[in-house]
């Protein structure tokens, strides 16, 4: 019986490692057809804030997802080089899709 | 008289025809060598700029040709892709012989297995893309420039953001790396190039 708990605890722990590898590999890839990189980086100085300073802003904030989820759906108005610019949305309607990048953002 | 004799005797001319065909043997013999060599050697290192030569090792098919795949420099709207060597081979003959001279040591590393695991390359990824951005910033980006001429850079074609990015980064001194790094191959963790070696490096910067 232990030996089956130990079994079922190892697949499970391997899954969760799968699927949370699957759902970084869609969120890059979506940041990436989105275009968000010519702007952001994970973690080096570019023309807008990296995400390792996104996640050390908002990681433990109770509305830090939601937060992340509107800025990257609704357009919000962004300074670049001291000039009104609207930011750009990413690239798809899914809302399961687009937490799944505010949660990568997140874990940065 | 006798010697105008001579010179007028077919027979006494001979062995001078003998030395100049001899000679004129030797030099066509040497001109044919000497093409043979420059002939080869250009379609050595042509062969050398090649795909398939670039992922004959498994260090890069596994690696940063995997990432390459599918990234806007192999597959786009009009199907022109720009391969390994126009990234990272200069066009220009001398710069193009010194890096081929350079990129001849990576055989030794191949030999010895430098990066020859999944686990040792990404130990060295960080070191080997700084070797990249490094050349880069000496070149003012070169390579990037070779397809993306500046001059031909229409501002009004581009999207306002691009627009208006290019334009402060030119103002800025800055090179196509300082920004357009990790786009076909996975980003190093660690400082950008701008971080590693300033923006005072580009050609831009000094003009």
């Amino acid at each position: 019986m232990r030996t089956l708990i130990l079994i079922a605890a190892v697949l499970g722990l391997g899954a969760a490692f799968i699927a949370d590898a699957a759902d970084d590999a869609a969120a890059e890839a979506l940041v990436k057809k989105s275009g968000c990189l010519n702007c952001h980086s994970v973690d080096k100085k570019k023309a807008a804030p990296s995400y390792k300073d996104t996640a050390a802003k908002y990681k433990g904030k109770p509305d830090g997802e939601a937060k992340i989820v509107k800025h990257l759906t609704t357009n919000p108005t962004i300074k670049f080089d001291g000039k009104d610019e609207p930011h750009d949305s990413l690239k798809t309607k899914n809302e399961a899709d687009v937490k799944n990048v505010a949660n990568w953002i997140l874990t940065r | 008289m006798l010697r105008l004799f001579a010179r007028s005797n077919p027979s006494a001319d001979r062995p001078r025809w003998r030395i100049f065909l001899g000679l004129a043997g030797v030099a066509a013999l040497f001109l044919g060598v000497a093409a043979l060599l420059v002939v080869g050697g250009a379609a050595g290192l042509a062969w050398t700029n090649t795909e398939k030569f670039c992922i004959g090792c498994h260090e890069m098919r596994d690696n940063v040709y995997a990432e390459y795949k599918g990234t806007i420099h192999d597959v786009n709207r009009t199907g022109v892709r720009a391969i390994c060597s126009d990234c990272h081979v200069p066009r220009e003959p001398a710069a193009l012989i010194k890096r081929k001279m350079r990129a001849s040591l990576e055989l030794w590393g191949h030999i010895r297995g430098v990066v020859d695991t999944k686990e040792k390359f990404e130990a060295h990824r960080t070191q080997l893309a700084h070797n990249v951005w490094r050349r880069m910033k000496e070149t003012d980006s070169l390579e990037c420039r070779n397809c993306h001429k500046r001059e031909s850079m229409d501002p009004d074609k581009q999207g306002p953001k691009a627009k208006a990015r290019h334009e402060k980064g030119l103002a800025d001194g800055k090179t196509c790396i300082d920004c357009h790094f990790g786009i076909a191959h996975k980003e190093p963790a660690g400082p950008s190039p701008e971080e590693l070696f300033g923006v005072a490096k580009t050609a831009a910067a000094a003009q």
